[in-house]
């Protein structure tokens, strides 16, 4: 499906994408939507780490475009998020695989924290105000599941044989 | 290199969806595959409300019946009600010369989705486009109005709650009509009224239904009930809290109010014909039929009354016919003399008669000779 290089059992990388969708969609507690874990962000910044060949800034550009449908917000607006999280994983990718899995969540929360932080003026230019600091929650949450989800995927990834 | 193009690429999508319309078929398109991930995620309560119906005990079922039954019972005698005083405003506005009542149509939709945004207070519903749903179309549900629609999607629409902080909407107090604004603040038990003097007549408990102003939500819904007034003497108007009486974060089942979309004027004109072909066929009274009518009474009661004053209304439609018979509605006793007495069709019509004189005859004068040879 993707590029000439030898690529097996890509459709899970799909399909990983697939249930990430519907878990940015999934219904839950009023509570807890505001700490609605990035799940496509975190997704992608696995994928792009372990294939990077294979998964990079175009697929983030549509996975984003597919959630900005989703979301109602203006087309473009998450696509513009995930490409800049993809960008920067892409760009710190040699440090981010020699470091220990605690350092990867620090620099993960970082660059969601940074890429929540766009959104918010992205959000205020087209109107909704949205309270700042609650806007980090999402970073601190998902840079907390990256080791469970690292290691859940790097299994599937041994499992199936994806490359 | 990529990310300039990508970041270039985003801006500009985002830049043109906002300013045109250019996009809207783009996205109408993604959604008909994307939404489907909404209704993917309800499928687990969908599945559970399947399995509570299917595995639910005969008593509850039957008690659950009972209790549906008496409240049929309640509602229908509340709408008899409603009957005559719909009938009797009708009536009262025709004498001030005010625009009737906008005739209205419900359709039940059920909610799909929440936003996942917890900052936006939206919901997806599972009607859209091809179900003949239109921007900015009111949603309702049993207790009050809910929002609007804001994004159509074919299958599916988006729903602005009354309570986000982007939306406001014109009510007025429903005791001594006093107009405002309840404008949403992100909290879905919350609707603030912005701009109240301070010495306005408002106080706790007062119900605000919609005032139609805004030309979007029909009037006369219940939005909310005043929760709070504090007056502040350092502040120059009131802060008065309301608390939304729909159900806004519960409700699974809303209603979709399909209004005439024809404009007041349109409206009167069309009142306006329908009027004077009516006098054209002999003088009937001169309500126009704007007011939805409870299927149940005009055609049992209209049919023997009608013969003989309004047969030749073919073109004129049937509600216009109903009308004349109408008032006899109020009196459940009375249809009969009428309809033995096909000739005594006028009797009952004195009733109103007694208010018609004032309105009537300028109106009917010029027209009847022409139509009444």
């Amino acid at each position: 499906m993707v590029g000439a290089t030898a690529s097996r059992n890509g459709w899970i990388v799909w399909l990983t994408f697939a249930i990430g969708l519907l878990l940015s969609v999934s219904p839950l507690p009023q509570f807890m939507e505001i700490l609605r874990p990035l799940w496509l962000a975190l997704l992608l910044a696995f994928w792009a780490l372990a294939l990077p060949q294979k998964v990079g800034m175009v697929t983030a550009w549509c996975l984003g475009l597919a959630e900005d449908v989703l979301y109602g917000t203006l087309l473009g607006q998450n696509a513009l998020i995930l490409t800049l999280i993809t960008y920067l994983v892409l760009a710190l990718q040699q440090r981010l695989r020699m470091f220990p899995m605690w350092q990867q969540s620090l620099v993960i929360l970082v660059i969601f924290g940074l890429a929540q932080l766009v959104q918010l003026w992205l959000s205020a230019l087209t109107g909704n105000r949205q309270p700042t600091l609650a806007l980090v929650l999402p970073a601190l949450v998902s840079a907390l599941l990256w080791p469970w989800i690292s290691f859940g995927l790097r299994g599937l990834r041994r499992r199936y044989k994806i490359n | 290199m990529r990310l300039l193009v990508l970041v270039v690429l985003s801006v500009a999508l985002m830049v043109v969806d906002a300013r045109f319309t250019l996009l809207k078929p783009v996205r109408s398109q993604m959604s008909l595959v994307l939404m489907q991930s909404y209704w993917i995620t309800d499928l687990p309560q969908r599945l559970w409300q399947g399995v509570a119906s299917q595995f639910g005990s005969r008593t509850e079922l039957v008690a659950e019946n009972e209790k549906l039954k008496t409240e049929n019972l309640l509602l229908q005698g509340r709408m008899q009600k409603l009957a005559a005083l719909t009938e009797q405003n009708v009536r009262l506005r025709e004498l001030l010369n005010s625009s009737a009542l906008v005739n209205e149509k419900v359709e039940v939709a059920e909610l799909i989705g929440m936003d996942p945004n917890p900052f936006t207070h939206r919901i997806i519903i599972n009607k859209g486009e091809r179900d003949g749903v239109v921007l900015g179309q009111p949603v309702l549900d049993a207790r009050g109005l809910m929002g609007q629609v804001v994004e159509l999607m074919p299958y599916t629409s988006r729903v602005l709650l009354l309570t986000d902080t982007t939306h406001s909407i014109p009510v007025q107090v429903n005791r001594n009509g006093l107009r405002a604004i309840a404008s949403g603040t992100g909290n879905p038990e919350r609707l603030e009224l912005r701009h109240v003097a301070d010495t306005a007549d408002i106080k706790e408990g007062d119900l605000l239904v919609s005032s139609g102003l805004g030309q979007r939500f029909p009037a006369g819904y219940p939005v909310a009930t005043v929760k709070e007034v504090i007056h502040d003497s350092g502040q120059p108007f009131a802060i008065v809290r309301a608390v939304p009486t729909a159900a806004l974060n519960r409700s699974r089942y809303l209603l979709l109010v399909f209004s005439d979309t024809r404009t007041p004027e349109e409206r009167a004109n069309d009142a306006a014909q329908a009027q004077e072909s009516l006098d054209a066929q002999g003088g009937g009274p001169v309500i126009p039929a704007t007011v939805p009518k409870p299927a149940l009474v005009p055609s049992a009661v209209a049919a023997p009354a009608t013969p003989a004053a309004a047969t030749p209304a073919a073109p004129a439609t049937t509600p216009p016919a109903a009308t004349p018979v109408k008032p006899t509605a109020t009196h459940p006793a009375a249809p009969k003399p009428p309809a033995t007495a096909p000739a005594a069709a006028k009797p009952p019509a004195a009733q109103p008669a007694v208010v018609k004189p004032a309105a009537k005859p300028p109106v009917s004068a010029p027209a009847t000779p022409g139509g009444r040879e």
